[in-house]
């Protein structure tokens, strides 16, 4: 509750660097952070529950322990809320008894009225009771059995169980999206925090006081936010879990793959999770620069679109027809055509229009390039979102793609046959759509079944974003890699830049010839290849005043 | 005749101003004040030895000293919640002297350049909160309050706020975040509130017995007050005197008054009532002394201290031979237990958990090790946390089981099982839900 104005000074890449002495060896630390971030630099883990890098800092759980010298010589202090100055001395669990034990009298409270369900818990797995008292416990239970627990709980939720012990609130529904395990919790305040500095509505609170405080909603109240699923990531226990998520997978039996959400131009860092083929969740991916350690509820669920309606095969003229034929078809189509539109879109990757880009190219005077988007276009919320949900607006611009859809819809006439990817035209502006219906061929590259595919000719399943390999530029100017996670519906689904070089005959054979072409095109690209733009993305010079 | 600097208006009927003004109030509300400069104010409490009476016995002028100046607004908030056990001396000095409080207040408010200043009043002290408000009305009708103080060209406005009767409010940055609206839970320090405490501006928190103290040593000079006591506690110092003795109540003496004239001198609580068998020397979380210590001690910081124990809030709990150690240390455990405001772990989970075992014990259903564990548990919380209520419970929980052990093992061994081999929590398949 206290000092929520306190958040924590993290080590800047380029921070000046002090000596302090760690467990009696001087090392090179930076300046400024607390002793929790100068420790993990030189690989020290300290085990803590309630501190969070993106939340201010509260100091409740007492778990971080450390001891360093003072006026009265070493004593304990939290790690947390250290700060580094140079020349400290800082003694951890590998020299010092002390904090060994004070860490592990931490673990014991922190058990001790803990309903240690984890066989039952969905955070078994990724939960902090369980990594710090491997890391930090490890004692031996000295609990009385008939003096039992105080388990958690608001007075209305509180019943006995068979064994006739008195029990606290087990799966509290909080709202729309969350349930909240009463008994499971730790007060760590975590939630509350995000909820009152981060998400900017305090929704949440910790009700009365002592072993009695519990975790809830404030009366009659739910907890109700466009980014509240995150309180369920930055819970260390399984008090917190997802309606979306809960007892669908064990954790450990998740895969991820790193990737960002493409529809948002802040193109938020993410983790696809999943496994035997299927996407179970979306988790934020921390990047200081760019999400923090947040996503909106409206990333965290596109997971559940990649199995829904996806187009796994092509079809003409209202027939299905297997992939490789559609693409046939849609090649001669193209180079049969009097005149192509081909529209280009912000929410595919460099990659994806490169491709187009080349295609447009090698039918010379023949085909011409247009983009844009009928998407509305909201403002930064302040927290992991811009509010411009074409992911890739400023790749395209890059490109030198100009935004002219509704010039199209102007001179549809002089066009037979189009070629859309990445856009759900008919959805967006049916209106507008509709003068494309001028074109008599109209070819549409989609993963899904939708309202532009309903008014193709001749459609073409493809990749979903998930699924491809590529590059996108978001708001800030950063090229962000997206990766592709083995979760394909169909094994013969290939990516639009593949498609299109099909049906351009471009000769492409991997994403890497295609981000070629874009960085022929995109000078500020120049001698960065995809090692180069790593996990965090890389800011490119001078593409952002 | 001991020289009264606190308590010497009490049963004159100060309460109402215009006998407050012809027992020499507000004199020092003048002229001579404001010619002053805050330097030479703070200096003059400095000189006095002034100490902190709400607990920690910390300078008073020291901490004035932190005070930073020409930035933010300062504000002063008067420790008025007086919830350790035992002690009841504010209470009691609010309503027979509210006059002298807000005199201090100026004098403080003059020295730190204050605007605004709170008492914070424990909200069960109805009577007490209206007694304050009713001088304060007077004090400003009577110009001593309010805009332009006596022509000064100083101002000084004073509110009452009713708190809810927690004692973590009683701690500094705990009351200062109840009164800003939020849960009174203390704040990590630093910054003290001295540098950043209410509304993030700097804040000095005073023990309303602190402030009042001020009148006297402003009238009567630092050097006399300094006089008074002991070198290191200089003054006088207001006791609640509870329990086993003939007269309990509230009585002022110079610091460096041996415990045992306090309980048997004619003047103070007259003698114990029955055999005595501890005295419980500064409030309910210091630890408590044995009848061969309490016949050594003298009611200073540094003797106390030297006891390993502490003057505290100087609240002075007699108990005779009649009365169950093991009852008093239960309601003890328990008061702590409920009166933890819960963010630290070991004080939640560990001051209820130590709370539970005695229960059991007082219960007739203790076992062999149970003691043990409490001690090894009070260990544990009592140097991990954010503020001092978890040691405040841990002090007693050792003190009193270490230095009446028998009387512990006593109730232990009331249970027919208690060397039973322990049992320890199996396997429960199903009992989760
Ligand atoms: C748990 C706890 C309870 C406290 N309760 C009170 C109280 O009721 N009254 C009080 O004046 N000080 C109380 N204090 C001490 C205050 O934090 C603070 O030190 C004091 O108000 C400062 O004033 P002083 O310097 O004039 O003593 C308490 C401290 C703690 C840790
Ligand atoms: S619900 Fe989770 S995040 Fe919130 S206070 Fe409890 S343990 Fe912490
Ligand atoms: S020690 Fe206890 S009362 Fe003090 S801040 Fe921590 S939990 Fe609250
Ligand atoms: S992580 Fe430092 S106190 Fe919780």
């Amino acid at each position: 509750m206290s000092n929520f104005y306190h958040m924590p000074v993290l080590p800047k890449p380029d921070a000046k660097k002090v000596t302090i002495n760690v467990d009696g060896a001087d090392v090179e630390v930076p300046e400024g952070t607390n002793l929790v971030e100068a420790l993990k630099t030189i690989g020290i883990d300290t085990p803590h529950f309630c501190y969070h890098q993106d939340l201010p800092v509260s100091g409740n759980c007492r778990q971080c322990m450390v001891e360093t010298d003072g006026p009265r010589g070493m004593g304990l202090a939290i790690a947390c809320y250290t700060p580094v100055r140079a020349g400290m001395k800082v003694a951890t669990d590998r020299s010092s008894d002390k904090v060994k034990q004070a860490r592990q009298a931490v673990m014991e409270f922190q058990l001790a009225n803990h309903p240690l369900d984890c066989p039952i818990c969905d955070k078994a797995g990724e939960c902090s009771l369980q990594d710090n008292y491997m890391a930090a416990g490890r004692h031996e239970s000295r609990m009385r059995e008939d003096i039992g627990k105080l388990y958690k709980g608001s007075p209305e939720f509180r019943h006995e169980d068979a064994k006739g012990q008195e029990r606290g609130g087990k799966h509290v529904d909080l709202g729309p999206t969350v349930i909240l395990d009463q008994e499971r919790c730790i007060l760590c305040d975590r939630c509350v925090r995000f909820m009152r500095s981060v998400a900017g509505e305090e929704q949440l609170y910790i009700n009365q006081r002592g072993d009695h405080a519990f975790l809830s909603t404030f009366p009659g109240m739910e907890l109700k936010h466009d980014y509240d699923l995150n309180v369920t990531d930055i819970c260390p226990v399984g008090a917190l879990t997802g309606k979306h998520f809960r007892f669908r997978q064990r954790v450990w039996n998740l895969s991820k793959t790193e990737t960002i959400d493409p529809f948002d131009s802040l193109g938020a860092n993410i983790t696809v999770e999943h496994n035997d083929g299927q996407a179970w969740r979306i988790m934020p991916r921390r990047n200081p620069e760019v999400n923090k350690s947040w996503i909106s509820n409206r990333t965290r669920l596109e997971y559940q679109k990649l199995s829904k309606d996806r187009l796994t095969a092509g079809s003409f003229q209202k027939a299905e027809v297997p992939l490789a034929q559609a693409v046939a078809r849609a090649g001669e189509l193209v180079r049969g055509a009097r005149k192509v539109a081909v529209v280009a879109s912000g929410t595919l990757t460099l990659e994806d229009n490169a491709a187009l880009q080349a295609l447009v190219a090698g039918l010379d005077k023949k085909a011409e390039l247009f983009s844009g988007s009928w998407a509305k276009v909201g403002s930064p919320d302040g927290i992991a979102q811009s509010g411009d949900p074409v992911g890739n607006r400023l790749g395209l611009k890059l490109l030198g793609i100009s935004e002219n859809l509704d010039e199209l819809v102007a001179r549809a006439k002089e066009f037979d046959v189009l070629l859309v990817a990445g856009h759900d035209l008919w959805a967006l502006d049916a209106q507008k759509a509709k003068a494309l219906e001028a074109i008599p061929e109209r070819i549409v590259l989609s993963p899904w079944h939708d309202a532009t595919t309903a008014k193709a000719t001749l459609s073409v399943g493809v990749r979903a974003w998930a699924e491809v390999r590529g590059t996108m530029v978001n708001c800030q100017g950063r090229i962000q890699m997206l990766n592709a996670a083995p979760i394909l519906p169909s094994p013969d689904l290939e990516p639009v830049w593949q498609v299109v070089s099909s049906i351009g005959k471009l000769g492409w054979t991997s994403e890497l010839d295609a981000y070629k072409a874009a960085q022929a095109g995109i000078p500020a690209l120049a001698g960065i290849n995809y090692r180069g733009i790593g996990s965090q993305g890389r800011l490119l010079e001078g593409v952002v005043a | 005749m001991t020289t009264l600097t606190v308590t010497q208006n009490f049963g004159k009927g100060a309460k109402d101003i215009a006998v407050y003004r012809k027992l020499g109030g507000y004199s020092t509300i003048g002229q001579k004040l404001f010619d002053l400069s805050q330097f030479e104010m703070i200096d003059l409490v400095q000189r006095s030895g002034l100490r902190g009476r709400g607990g920690a016995g910390f300078p008073t002028g020291m901490k004035w000293s932190f005070v930073p100046r020409g930035g933010k607004p300062v504000y002063l908030v008067v420790n008025a919640d007086e919830g350790e056990p035992g002690t009841f001396k504010d209470h009691v000095l609010m309503q027979e002297d509210p006059h002298r409080l807000i005199e201090g207040m100026i004098l403080c408010g003059w020295a730190l350049g204050v605007r605004t200043a709170y008492i914070y009043v424990r909200g069960e002290f109805l009577p007490a909160i209206e007694t304050l408000n009713a001088a304060i009305k007077q004090a400003y009708e009577a110009g001593f309050l309010g805009e332009n103080i006596q022509g000064s060209g100083y101002s000084l406005d004073i509110y009452v706020h009713r708190g809810a009767g927690a004692y973590i409010c009683g701690e500094e940055t705990a009351l200062i975040n109840s009164l800003e609206g939020f849960k009174g839970q203390p704040r990590l320090k630093p910054p003290f509130p001295a540098v950043s405490g209410a509304w993030a501006s700097p804040t000095c928190v005073n023990n309303v017995e602190t402030l009042m103290a001020l009148p006297w040593i402003f009238e009567n000079g630092a050097e006399a007050y300094a006089a008074m006591g002991t070198p290191k506690s200089t003054g006088t110092k207001v006791f609640s005197v509870s329990g086993d003795v003939k007269r309990p109540g509230v009585y002022e003496v110079p610091l460096g008054t041996p415990l045992m004239e306090l309980l048997e001198s004619d003047k103070y609580c007259q003698g114990v009532v029955g055999k005595l068998k501890g005295v419980i020397p500064g409030g309910s979380s210091s630890p408590v002394l044995t009848v061969e210590e309490a016949a050594k001690a003298t009611m200073d910081y540094e003797a106390l201290a030297a006891l390993k124990t502490m003057l505290g809030s100087g609240a002075v709990v007699v108990f005779n031979e009649t009365r169950s150690v093991v009852g008093m240390l239960a309601s003890l455990t328990r008061f702590y237990a409920h009166e933890s405001c819960g963010q630290c772990t070991p004080c939640r989970e560990g001051t209820g958990y130590a709370d539970r075992i005695l229960k059991t014990v007082v219960a007739g259903k203790g076992r062999d090790g149970d003691l043990e564990n409490m001690l090894s548990l009070a260990d544990n919380f009592s140097y991990t946390t954010i503020c001092p209520l978890a040691s405040a419970d841990a002090g007693p929980i050792q003190n009193f089981i270490g230095k009446y052990r028998a009387e512990f093992d006593a109730v232990v061994a009331r249970n027919p099982e208690h060397a039973d081999e322990r049992v320890t929590p199996a396997f429960r398949p199903g009992a989760f839900w």
